[in-house]
């Protein structure tokens, strides 16, 4: 162990002096530090931007006039994803999802307004997060700095000299090992800093933030040990650079597109078109509104006229009508919930696929626990969409009991023709305030630690992998050099 | 062109140079296969959209005998076509719709919906044949020119080579044209096919393919140019990867934020809560008075005799598109924000030749912002000629008969060119 520090520090004390490697090093901290403030502060914006939007919407919710409470249900609301805290170290999909949803009744709409689609093409290069730079470019540095660590010693031939003073390949490769990672500890650190930070603001994020921690760490690990493994194993300093430029490549960029578009084509989506005319045909088929002779609506007429005994809809002791926007309100809503978990889980499963590529990538796995880690991944929308849906429903039947329960069936049936008896339907503007408001409940820190522990077990296993490939190239290099 | 023959033979007897060449060949067959597919995806999602909707559309014509009732109830289906080569590069294909349904309520609450896509899958970007060039193709590029004069030097023959008489244009030359022509031929006929399948016009594929061998041109020059240079083997490989990462990764998402600082757009969302509240006020207002102001946008209609009842659907749909007229500055600032925005993104392109291919490719194949946009100018003129066509029923006595229904203007998806 002695000798692999004393290894690792004459190869350090190299990497000082080297000018690439201190302009490299120096690159990758600028450009994390860079990439660490604008991302903070942009996600830090967008985040009060939406909070703004959410209290603005609320506000002018409660400050509609007396009105007839079906105009409230068509008038409905605005609800604005959240941003989690620490959404600014991995922006995640947020930038690649709608963040805006309108609530309103009968119709289930999209999440629109997304940072995609009001950024050029540009934006589809990269973006510059900590998450980004620690994924794709730390690695790249490690390889340039970390290629020739024991190439360079086979060609100078100063292998087997160091090999005679009593130096196993075992110490080389951890004194090179070593060194490298602490490279890799320095590109680390601003990352790791900024996690440091966001888990002292955020005390409740400490667990999420220190697995997150967990897999970079784990991450760059993997690199140090396979590119000292490389380094020992290529034949020479170009085929090692070569061929880690090529698994990184593979690793970084290629596996995470080809994740995604195997799991488009395994598990296709229906356009949002179609599932919409899908759901209208289905809710023609159970219950026609517009049709008076629809059997479900008569049914419905029928037990409702049972159940209080009476023999007309005027002896009801309510507003008939108030009661039937509820019932074909239960009816879409139901059909909604049916599509949407067919949606979910065609989604989830697209996922998983992508998570199984992992086990050729550990690229994806980092970014799932950088994902899961901040709250920024598909689960997060998925539950704002679902939540979303169910505040929607509870808003509209709420107004569709005011209608039931406030309105005279008499003037609710005149108020198209009638000026008195529309404004007899209006009912007072106190009542807008009692809709609760949208509380975003997301994925919890312990939801997202246990989302996380797969991927890190993938980070687990592959770093074993390689470290057994590290302990079997010094076997090689032992042999090479004899 | 024997010297070219002869070095393209010394290449391909080089074990890595083929395997990096073939890989290439593989994965661009692949993607040119994926984009196929996708696009045929998106037109079999057109067509089934257009049928569903037929059916929809015959369900209501059942009950809605009023011109109000069908304007309120009938969406129109809107549809985006892809033009044949965005197979080989998708651009925004996959996160904007494709097909989009429209009715002739306010318009600005339908225009931005989105696809009900997983994002997880569009964070990574395409495997298209666009990004096999611009990301993959440079660095087998780099593969076979960074020892191309170092490899002679460490192997002590280059002396004795630039001796040679003639050794410019009989060695160096043949070998430069040697490697950009393998992978050329790596490339190009694999795009011929694609464009072959989907039935992309002859001019088109001319252009494309000459922005193919921009891009390979370029990456062969600058890679001849860093391989001359004095460098070691491993230190030009360094280099050339390291260029290509700085400008296909590095300046493309550095210069993003620069423009998005500088170039600032209206909330998107506060142009659709302004709409509704535009549109939602009037049922609290002068109904007279709204239609005296929607007159003055249509005053061919103010001959319509004053209303009669709380509700009726002249007044209805009157006030819709007074909605969309108090948000159509702020839709337009946020619609030329955008395009700003991709003006600006031109301008770093012309310093970056990757993102300058990128873009012509998107241009060619109308797969880029501007063809997004193109798309909403045509659902908006639609739009107009859709709740237009219903004016004179509503507010002229003009009776709405199921032949009226059936007439309604249809969606047209000709490029307005």
């Amino acid at each position: 162990m002695r000798r692999a520090v004393l290894i690792a520090r004459a190869e350090l004390a190299l990497m000082f002096r080297s000018h690439v490697a201190l302009i490299g090093v120096i690159a990758l901290l600028l450009l994390s530090a860079i990439a660490a403030a604008t991302s903070q502060a942009h996600m830090a914006q967008e985040r009060f931007s939406r909070l703004a939007n959410q209290t603005q919407t609320d506000a002018l919710f409660e400050a509609q006039p007396a009105r007839h409470p079906h105009r409230m249900v068509h008038y409905g609301s605005y609800v604005y994803r959240p941003i989690g805290p620490l959404a600014g170290f991995e922006p995640g999909i947020d930038p690649f999802s709608g963040t805006t949803l309108y609530l309103e009744g009968h119709r289930q709409n999209s999440a629109t307004i997304s940072a995609v689609r009001e950024n050029s093409s540009l934006m589809r290069f990269g973006q510059l997060t900590p998450a980004f730079v620690l994924q794709t470019l730390a690695p790249l540095l490690l390889i340039f700095l970390g290629f020739s660590m024991i190439t360079r010693e086979h060609m100078r031939g100063s292998l087997r000299l160091l090999l005679t003073t009593g130096v196993t390949p075992r110490d080389l490769i951890l004194g090179k090992s070593l060194a490298l990672g602490l490279v890799g500890l320095i590109a680390l650190a601003p990352a790791w800093l900024a996690l440091l930070m966001m888990a002292i603001a955020e005390p409740s994020e400490a667990g999420a933030a220190a697995l997150m921690a967990l897999g970079y760490g784990l991450y760059v690990l993997i690199w140090v040990f396979g590119i000292v493994a490389a380094s020992a194993l290529a034949q020479s300093g170009q085929a090692a650079l070569l061929s880690l430029i090529g698994i990184w490549c593979f690793i970084a960029i290629v596996a995470p597109r080809g994740a995604a578009e195997l799991a488009g084509r395994l598990e296709p989506l229906e356009t949002r078109a179609a599932t919409d005319l899908m759901i209208q045909a289905e809710l023609r088929q159970l219950g026609d509104s517009h049709n008076p002779d629809d059997p479900f609506f008569a049914a419905f007429k029928a037990r409702t006229l049972a159940q209080y005994g009476v023999t007309k809809i005027e002896d009801l002791p309510f507003n008939f009508r108030g009661a039937v926007s509820a019932e074909g309100e239960a009816l879409t809503s139901r059909l909604f919930d049916k599509y949407f978990v067919e949606l979910a889980t065609t989604q989830r499963t697209q996922s998983q696929i992508v998570s199984l590529v992992s086990i050729a990538s550990p690229a994806i796995a980092v970014r799932r626990i950088s994902m899961a880690g901040a709250g920024t991944d598909l689960e997060t929308h998925l539950r704002f969409l679902q939540q979303s849906e169910a505040h929607r429903f509870a808003m509209v039947q709420y107004l569709n009991r005011l209608h039931r329960d406030k309105l005279s069936q008499a003037d609710d049936a005149a108020r198209s023709k009638d000026p008195l008896a529309e404004q007899r339907t209006r009912i007072a503007a106190d009542n807008w305030a009692k809709v609760p408001d949208f509380a975003f409940k997301p994925t919890s820190a312990k939801e997202r630690m246990l989302a996380a522990i797969a991927p890190i077990l993938t980070l687990a296993f592959w770093l074993a992998s390689v470290m057994v490939l590290a302990g079997w190239s010094a076997r090689v290099l032992r042999a090479r050099a004899l | 062109m024997k010297h070219f023959w002869r070095e393209v033979g010394f290449l391909l007897r080089q074990r890595a140079s083929v395997w990096a060449v073939t890989l290439l060949a593989g994965l661009a067959l692949l993607s040119v296969g994926l984009g196929l597919h996708d696009v045929a995806k998106q037109k079999a999602a057109i067509s089934q959209v257009i049928d569903l909707q037929k059916q929809d559309s015959a369900a209501i014509k059942v009950f809605a005998t009023e011109a109000g009732d069908a304007a309120y109830y009938r969406f129109h289906p809107t549809w985006n076509p892809p033009a044949p080569l965005a197979f080989a590069a998708l651009g925004q294909r996959d996160i904007a719709p494709s097909i989009m349904r429209i009715r002739a309520l306010a318009l600005e609450g339908q225009i931005h919906e989105n696809e009900a896509q997983n994002p997880e899958l569009a964070l990574p970007g395409r495997f298209d044949f666009a990004f096999v060039l611009i990301y993959l193709a440079p660095l087998v590029l780099i593969v076979l020119f960074y020892d191309l004069w170092s490899g002679e030097r460490e192997a002590g023959r280059l002396a004795s080579l630039e001796a040679m008489p003639l050794a410019r244009s009989h060695l160096w030359f043949p070998r430069i044209l040697a490697r950009f022509g393998v992978v050329s031929a790596a490339l190009i006929p694999v795009f011929w096919i694609g464009a072959l399948i989907s039935g992309a016009g002859l001019r088109d594929t001319i252009a494309f393919t000459g922005l193919i061998v921009a891009l390979l041109g370029f990456w062969t020059l600058f890679a001849a140019w860093i391989a001359k240079g004095r460098g070691g083997s491993p230190t030009n490989a360094a280099v050339l990867a390291t260029v290509w990462f700085a400008i296909t990764l590095i300046a493309p998402a550095g210069a993003n934020l620069v423009i998005n600082a500088t170039t600032p757009i209206p909330d998107g969302a506060a142009i659709l809560r302004e709409n509704r509240e535009a549109v939602h006020d009037a049922w609290d207002l002068d109904r007279a008075a709204t239609l005296q102001r929607f007159y003055k946008f249509h005053p061919e209609l103010a001959s319509s005799p004053p209303m009669q009842r709380p509700f009726e659907w002249k007044w209805y749909f009157a006030f819709q598109h007074l909605g969309d007229q108090q948000v159509e500055s702020l839709s337009t600032f946020y619609r030329t924000g955008i395009a700003k925005r991709d003006a600006r993104a031109g301008l770093v392109a012309l310093a970056l030749p990757p993102l300058a291919i990128q873009r012509a490719f998107h241009r060619i194949a109308n797969t880029d912002l501007a063809a997004q946009s193109a798309y909403q100018d045509r659902i908006r003129a639609y739009h107009t000629q859709l709740r237009t066509y219903y004016y004179p029923y509503l507010f002229l006595a003009k009776p709405f008969t199921p032949a009226d229904f059936d007439a309604t203007p249809e969606f047209s998806d000709r490029l307005a060119e």
